[in-house]
């Protein structure tokens, strides 16, 4: 795989944050506290920026293991789909509280890749993309057999946001105060997620993708590290497949069908998947195209096939990598 | 810092041109209205890629006919009217996205649309949140006007009971009463063969046995060997799509159909039309049929329409998205108002006229659990048919001799106080 054999040495491209990258970063915090109120500005709505906030999240999971570790995953909608039903069937058949709701979708999803990763970690290459989508559709078929207990084909209905129980009262999540909850997951996720990636054992992960052969020669046991990538990765989709059902107030088998698994994918090559946020511009990209060029035109599927196209052909390291670069040169 | 403000600005832009393109989209509003008048709009949420695309685009053709002529008949309370159409992909959580868009953000004042159960349950859901009246066109599971039957949301379509109920008499009567059943492995398979063993036992009839296939079989050589084995009189296959083609064009390698009658539940004008010759036939129902020379309007229906979608006849996906749209201006113009409550009150008991129903006994939407009373056309394929002849009706069965009642179908309806 090329992700694995790629040999030029820039490890930690965009994970730092040196001077103005700080300011950076906090223009791009702003922006997201502000944006319901500059969406509708621009004539889009608060809902899509949540679904970019929950498509972001996922990629940005996937791609500790992606871009960072080296490991192909076209099976991570099986963890975001198990973070969307542990949030739905505790809604629905335990009761309704929305912090348990999360904690089950989270553990549910997390804890399955945490399972599965020592029978994925052994693999290399295409092998690791084929045992990943094989453990994605057998969650698949589960959710669409199991009838009577997840609504099967039909999808998972029945339940919906509930109040979110704080120490001053309760707060009602429509719209604009759901917005804020996904947003302050999102933070905790990506925290995680750059904590890890600036930490001795993120540099690994970057050294097990740059060249394993060698990392294992210093000692460091490489499986074990995918294994911990995967199940970080894990971790953070199933969060973020969480958000998806109280968003939706719904799930359905389809978030967790190997299609959905490849959107990731694909969000991540197109936003730059060596760069922290590039699987952010990623899903803005996707989510963006998916609401507005399917308005205009059924065939909007080949508009985003067409660009990540483009992009694999002449900017290997995705939109927000080539800009990265262009502004280091 | 230019990484980020060029990336939102281009956000930014890319949605305004795109919205702007939209607007050029928006079927344009016909007929005489003065400039002033704003549009009444309806959302209408429909596969327009994937699996269900092709019967998607039948439904948005009937409905936008249907605009044509409510708009040439003056609108909505003398207002233009505005179809929005969003692409589903019958992807549930997908469409409820796109029917909080409509609400929120095109400002729709009725939703309409969907193929499937499961994007027609989540938008069942998603409409009583939004408080705007969803009229489903053809997600067919009970539950819609079952037990998740909601005050927001009617149906158009028949639910899957009456699919069953259909032709199971035609059936019982005609071919015998040992029957065995090819059974798909999912919630729809499952109910549409619970409906069909629950009558098959109330009329003294017996189920000789039942194979069940995952999806995807290709395969179904030991499932018919099994169902030849078992001797029915009628052999029940509830499969649909490509499984659909494979096994039927199999059990024709088999001449099963010398030796029993070949049935099933549902099948759509859009499907025959795909099926190779070799797998057209067995009994079948159908929801609406083009050809009915002794009904008045359906020829000239059928001949508009003909000319609007290049030729193609209209299917009985046709049929859901415009009697759905002129349901929604009938029930509109009758409460003389727009608000949800309004005109949710003014669409139970709503019967549809003539030239919308376009079938005999006067379909109407039930009060009680919001549920089309319409016909059912079962018949059978003819196999040597050429498009658009592949199906004869046998007879019409009237919705309200098969319809469960409210009481039986689960629905308890509450509405907000």
């Amino acid at each position: 795989m090329s992700v694995e054999t790629e040999a030029r040495p820039r490890s930690r491209a965009g994970l730092a944050l040196p001077g103005d990258e700080k300011l950076r970063f906090a223009i791009f915090a702003v922006l997201l506290l502000a944006a319901p109120f500059w969406l509708p500005l621009v004539g889009s709505y608060t809902d899509l920026g949540t679904r970019v906030l929950v498509y972001a999240l996922a990629a940005m999971g996937l791609n500790l293991l992606l871009g960072f570790t080296g490991g192909l995953s076209f099976g991570h909608a099986a963890y975001f789909g198990l973070g969307a039903y542990g949030t739905g069937l505790m809604l629905r058949y335990v009761g309704p509280n929305m912090w348990l709701a999360v904690l089950a979708g989270v553990l549910l999803g997390g804890v399955a890749a945490t399972l599965l990763g020592p029978l994925v970690m052994k693999r290399r290459g295409i092998y690791f993309a084929m045992i990943t989508i094989a453990f994605g559709q057998m969650f698949y078929f589960i959710a669409v057999r199991w009838n009577n207990f997840t609504g099967g084909e039909d999808g998972l209905t029945g339940f919906q946001r509930e109040p979110l129980a704080l120490p001053g009262g309760a707060i009602h999540l429509t719209t604009v105060p759901f917005y804020y909850f996904v947003l302050a997951f999102f933070a905790v996720g990506a925290f995680v997620l750059w904590w890890v990636l600036n930490s001795p054992l993120g540099h690994a992960m970057v050294g097990a993708r740059e060249n394993a052969r060698r990392l294992e020669f210093l000692g460091v046991r490489v499986e074990r590290l995918t294994w911990i990538a995967f199940a970080i990765s894990g971790f953070v989709t199933a969060l973020a497949g969480s958000m998806s059902a109280l968003l939706n107030n719904f799930t359905s088998p389809l978030d967790l069908y190997w299609q959905l698994s490849g959107y990731f994918v694909i969000i991540c090559v197109l936003g730059g998947m060596r760069n922290f946020w590039g699987p952010f511009l990623g899903a803005a990209i996707y989510v963006l195209m998916q609401d507005y060029a399917s308005s205009v035109t059924k065939n909007w599927l080949s508009v985003i096939g067409l660009m990540f196209i483009l992009v694999v052909l002449f900017f290997p390291r995705g939109l927000l990598g080539v800009l990265a670069r262009r502004r280091s040169a | 810092m230019d990484i980020f403000t060029r990336n939102f600005r281009r956000r930014s832009v890319l949605g305004g041109a795109a919205a702007v393109a939209a607007g050029s989209l928006i079927y344009p509003a016909r007929g005489t209205f003065a400039a002033s008048e704003t549009p009444v709009k309806i959302g209408m949420v429909d596969p327009q890629t994937g699996t269900y695309a092709a019967l998607g685009a039948s439904e948005i053709t009937g409905a936008r006919l249907a605009l044509d002529q409510v708009n040439k008949a003056g609108g909505i309370l003398g207002r233009p009217v505005e179809l929005l159409v969003e692409d589903s992909a019958a992807d549930p959580g997908l469409a409820v996205t796109k029917a909080r868009k409509l609400v929120n953000s095109d400002k729709v004042n009725f939703l309409m649309g969907s193929v499937s159960s499961a994007v027609s349950l989540s938008l069942n859901q998603a409409a009583e949140e939004l408080k705007t009246l969803y009229l489903d066109t053809g997600g067919h599971t009970d539950q819609v006007t079952g037990t998740q039957c909601r005050w927001t949301t009617f149906r158009t379509c028949s639910t899957t009971w009456m699919l069953t109920a259909g032709n199971f008499r035609t059936l019982f009567d005609k071919f015998g009463k040992s029957w065995y059943f090819i059974t798909p492995d999912y919630a729809y398979g499952h109910s549409l063969q619970k409906d069909y063993a629950s009558q098959l036992a109330k009329a003294g009839g017996k189920v000789l046995g039942n194979a069940l296939t995952p999806l995807g079989t290709t395969d179904f050589s030991s499932y018919l060997i099994r169902a030849r084995a078992a001797k029915p009189d009628v052999l029940v296959n509830l499969t649909a799509g490509n499984d659909l083609v494979n096994s039927m064009k199999q059990a024709t390698q088999f001449g099963l159909e010398k030796d029993m009658t070949i049935a099933g539940a549902l099948i759509e004008l859009e499907d025959l039309a795909a099926l190779p010759k070799e797998a057209r036939l067995g009994w079948w129902v159908m929801e609406w049929w083009w050809d009915q020379p002794n009904q008045p309007h359906v020829a000239d229906f059928v001949a508009t329409y003909k000319t609007m979608a290049g030729g193609k006849v209209p299917s009985g996906r046709s049929w859901f998205g415009f009697a759905s749209l002129h349901a929604l201006a009938l029930a509109a113009n009758k409460a003389k108002a727009l608000d949800t409550m309004s005109v949710v009150k003014a669409m139970e008991g709503l019967a549809l006229p003539p030239e919308v129903a376009l079938q005999p006994n006067n379909p109407f939407y039930r009060a009680a659990d919001h549920q089309l009373i319409a016909n059912e056309f079962p018949g059978y394929v003819l196999s040597n048919g050429t498009y658009p002849d592949l199906f004869h009706v046998a007879n019409i069965v009237p919705g309200s001799t098969i319809a469960l009642s409210p009481a039986e179908d689960g629905c308890k309806m509450t509405y907000p106080t």
